[in-house]
């Protein structure tokens, strides 16, 4: 579903950046499918700060998964060029040097490019509201588009499967160490969606062992988790 | 649908410099890595799920594992192998075209990188590394832990060994020293008598005074014209300079060059308890095959040959760092120590004249008949003649325990099971052997079998080797005509499987002499050297060296090319590892055996050894086949 947003002026499109956003298709997913047969793409955003409504989007890493395997061809890193290069304290965090940051593509670009490699399929993250805030709201900004794909969340999948690892696994590196996933160096957007779809994959074999085998019947059961949660 | 990139991102990156880490990845170009890794998919599966079943259809893929471990089954359900980070699987089906034989079974929750068949023939024709691998598997390893211990050993020699060990380790010989009021004519005589550059001159005590050496002589002594019946005290440099016998070779190269000397008198506590000399240094470097074949061959001293044996373990040690093969290097040792036996031999029997007019031929056995002796050896011989009196046979078998001593000496320890020339059930005429032989193929127990597998390997070392090739001959020709026999050689053999494990790579001893180690000897080499000598006796070849039974025999049982390399090199892997574990042991002072913690191995040697050991199974399977057990 796509819809335009008109509070904010958008910044000024090119002839080809607009003809892109206009012919871009987020096809409606059958989450009724088997598990086994859903291409998803799992997704890490790199920003400029903690803070998902304001900071800015720096990079984008994604991973995907088809047929139960990920396919390391089928992978992507786009990085945003910004105006003004973000504090020294994140370079810290996300090593992403100044000059990095500047070298990307435009915001418009990248995430066309972004929404062109996902196609619609079911988004996958680890604490996936955070980048599903960040994501949301540069495609708004950017392309006055809102994102139709399906989110799910590895970190509430995780302990809804693994309940008795759950009370010592926070953080993704728990869940990783808990698996004995020995991930290549960490701390790029790429290389973090990886992991998670390290991750994903054993979730995924798991669910199906617990006769979860379709992406619907596990959305219901986070939905009732997290209504038990909230309430 | 997929998206083809041109150039590697991040992941693609990180993918490659894992697999770098393991063979034959290593040794690819970086653009038909990247060709690699943009058509990998990774997969997950959980303990106990079946990667691939046995199938009669060409399989889709090649499995590389990622991490973790896959164990390969039979269809009977005996697992055969298993296969860790960077091992790759089902190779032999996809380059037959052919359906996988096991059944691969995740052994821990495994992550796998799977390569599309039709990509995995690609990359077959794109690069000869890969090719290489896929196809000589066991040789790639191998070149490949080649030049790691090349590389590691140099260091250590220059480093370390040479210069770092104590100046204790190259004294070969009690001192030479005299006291001070020696005539000179007594001190230059005790120098010629025992061939030194240098006499010490000490006090009652035992400390040294001073020293003399040749070139002194000539300056002080000579040409000055002092008369020989002068006290050496009055000729000597006084208060030498000394080292502490503990102190590294590398300070007696430093003093030397500071004082300009070439003799060092070492001490201990004081008292003078060797001499070190600056050709005693150098010698570390110029030991060579040549160099020790002549120095034994001009040996007149029998009392002597214990120094020249320490340089064969010194040569084969710097053979080992420069990285010669086993095949060679067993050969190497086991020539010169039949340089050193025959000499020590033909020193002893020019003295004997009771065994003047007798045909007798000294036997070597064991791992010395078969020209594989490895650095922890003890003595397996025996001695043919062909007629004696009970006095010839009285003197024949001092002569042999005479012999036996001195190679005890040089570092041969006595055989503990007496399998010695000395021993009289091992001292017979040609036509006692035969019996004894007939006896033991006869019989069939098991301790003829044991004694066949010692006996049956003997070569003749020196003396009459007419004796023993005739004897061979007979041998060849008696075990041709027991099929019974060789199947129960082969029954035998077959008991002692090699170690590889089910839950763990390798399953190590239970022995509390030796906890998790496994026998590179009894359960490594053994399985080969048993399967050779059988099949050499069923051939009829005269030969007893494993590496050349095998070839020897490999037409007559149609045991193709590729095959018979494998054995060869896996064996030759094993003798290696055998070297480095005793080599190493050696210079940590401890006394040299067979037992390996696979722990200790680096991960290549590791899957080497693995193969190895699998390579044993494949010469087993052969012998049962063969043997029908």
């Amino acid at each position: 579903m796509i819809w335009p947003f008109t509070k904010r002026p958008l910044p000024p499109l090119d002839a080809t950046s607009s003809a892109r956003r206009d012919t871009l298709v987020q096809p409606k997913i059958d989450l009724g499918r088997p598990l086994a047969d859903m291409r998803w793409c799992v997704v890490d955003t790199e920003t400029g700060g903690l803070d998902a409504q304001r900071d800015p989007l720096l990079a984008i890493g994604t991973v995907t998964i088809e047929h139960g395997r990920i396919a390391l061809d089928a992978s992507q890193e786009v990085g945003l060029t910004q105006a003004q290069s973000t504090a020294a304290a994140n370079i810290l965090i996300h090593g992403i040097s100044g000059s990095e940051q500047r070298a990307g593509q435009a915001p418009h670009d990248a995430l066309l490019s972004w929404l062109e490699f996902t196609q619609g399929a079911p988004l996958v993250a680890f604490h996936a509201a955070f980048d599903q805030t960040v994501l949301q709201r540069a495609v708004r900004e950017q392309l006055g588009l809102s994102i139709a794909a399906p989110w799910f969340d590895a970190a509430v999948v995780a302990p809804l499967l693994f309940p008795d690892a759950a009370p010592h696994c926070r953080h993704l590196d728990d869940w990783l160490a808990h698996f004995g996933i020995a991930v290549y160096a960490r701390h790029g957007a790429l290389a973090d969606a990886y992991a998670t779809a390290e991750l994903w994959l054993v979730l995924l074999q798991a669910a199906q062992r617990n006769k979860i085998d379709t992406a619907q019947h596990l959305r219901g059961l986070l939905r009732a988790r997290r209504w038990l949660s909230v309430n | 649908m997929t998206h083809i990139m041109p150039l590697a991102n991040s992941l693609h990156r990180a993918t490659i410099d894992a697999l770098q880490r393991q063979a034959p990845f290593s040794a690819m170009a970086e653009d038909e890595l990247l060709w690699l890794v943009q058509r990998l998919s990774v997969a997950y599966f959980a303990r106990d799920a079946v990667l691939l079943p046995p199938a009669d259809t060409p399989p889709d893929a090649l499995f590389i594992v990622k991490q973790g471990t896959v164990a390969g089954a039979t269809a009977e359900g005996q697992t055969v192998l298993q296969l860790a980070t960077g091992e790759m699987f089902p190779l032999g089906a996809l380059l037959a075209g052919r359906g996988a034989a096991n059944r691969y079974v995740a052994a821990t929750d495994t992550f796998c990188y799977l390569l599309p068949a039709a990509d995995f023939h690609a990359l077959l024709a794109k690069s000869p590394e890969f090719h290489d691998f896929c196809t000589r598997r066991i040789a790639s390893l191998l070149e490949e832990s080649q030049r790691a211990v090349q590389s590691e050993y140099a260091l250590a020699l220059d480093d370390e060994s040479r210069f770092a060990r104590p100046l204790a380790s190259l004294i070969r010989r009690a001192p030479v020293s005299v006291l001070a009021a020696t005539p000179l004519a007594d001190a230059l005589a005790v120098m010629e008598a025992a061939r030194v550059g240098s006499v010490v001159v000490t006090d009652d005590a035992g400390q040294p005074r001073g020293i003399l050496t040749l070139k002194d002589v000539l300056a002080r002594v000579t040409l000055a014209g002092v008369p020989l019946a002068t006290p050496i005290s009055s000729v000597m440099t006084p208060d030498p300079a000394t080292l502490s016998a503990d102190a590294p070779v590398a300070d007696a190269l430093v003093l030397m060059a500071r004082q300009g000397i070439h003799h060092i008198p070492l001490v201990e506590a004081g008292r003078l308890t060797g001499v070190v000399s600056e050709k005693d240094i150098f010698a570390l470097r110029r030991l060579s095959v040549e160099g020790i074949t002549s120095a034994i061959a001009r040996s007149e001293d029998a009392a002597r040959l214990p120094a020249l044996a320490l340089d064969i373990g010194d040569l084969a040690h710097s053979l080992l760092a420069q990285g010669m093969d086993a095949e060679n290097l067993t050969a190497i040792i086991s020539s010169l120590n039949d340089r050193l036996t025959e000499r020590i031999i033909a020193l002893e029997c020019e003295a004997d004249d009771a065994l003047v007019g007798l045909r007798w031929c000294w036997l070597a056995l064991g791992s010395e008949g078969r020209k594989e002796q490895t650095l922890a050896t003890d003595q397996d011989n025996a001695l043919i003649f062909a007629e004696a009196s009970d006095v010839q046979r009285d003197a024949l078998l001092a002569f042999a325990l005479r012999v036996n001593h001195r190679l005890d000496a040089c570092g041969f320890p006595l055989c503990q099971g007496g399998i010695m020339a000395s021993n009289p059930k091992w001292c017979l005429s040609a036509a006692d052997w035969q019996q004894q032989f007939t006896q033991w193929i006869d019989h069939g127990s098991p301790e003829a079998l044991l004694h066949a597998s010692i006996f049956f390997d003997f070569r003749p070392l020196t003396g009459d080797a007419s004796l023993a090739l005739d004897l061979r001959a007979w041998l060849n020709r008696s075990a041709q005509k027991n099929p019974r026999f060789l199947h129960q050689m082969a029954g035998n053999a077959l008991r002692n499987r090699p170690p590889l494990g089910l839950v763990r790579d390798f399953v190590l001893s239970g022995n509390d002499a030796h906890p998790h180690t496994i026998d590179l000897k009894l359960n490594g080499a053994t399985p080969f050297v048993d399967a050779a000598r059988i099949f050499a006796l069923a051939a009829g070849s005269p030969q007893t060296n494993t590496a050349k039974r095998l070839r020897a025999a490999a037409p007559a049982l149609h045991i193709p090319d590729a095959e018979l390399a494998d054995w060869n090199r896996a064996f030759h892997f094993l003798q290696l590892l055998r070297l480095r574990h005793q080599h190493g042991q050696q210079r940590a002072g401890t006394v040299p055996d067979n037992h390996l913690d696979p722990d200790t191995l680096n991960p290549l040697d590791r899957r080497i050894l693995k193969e190895a050991l699998r390579q044993a199974r494949k010469v087993q399977a052969r012998l049962a086949l063969d043997y029908q057990l």
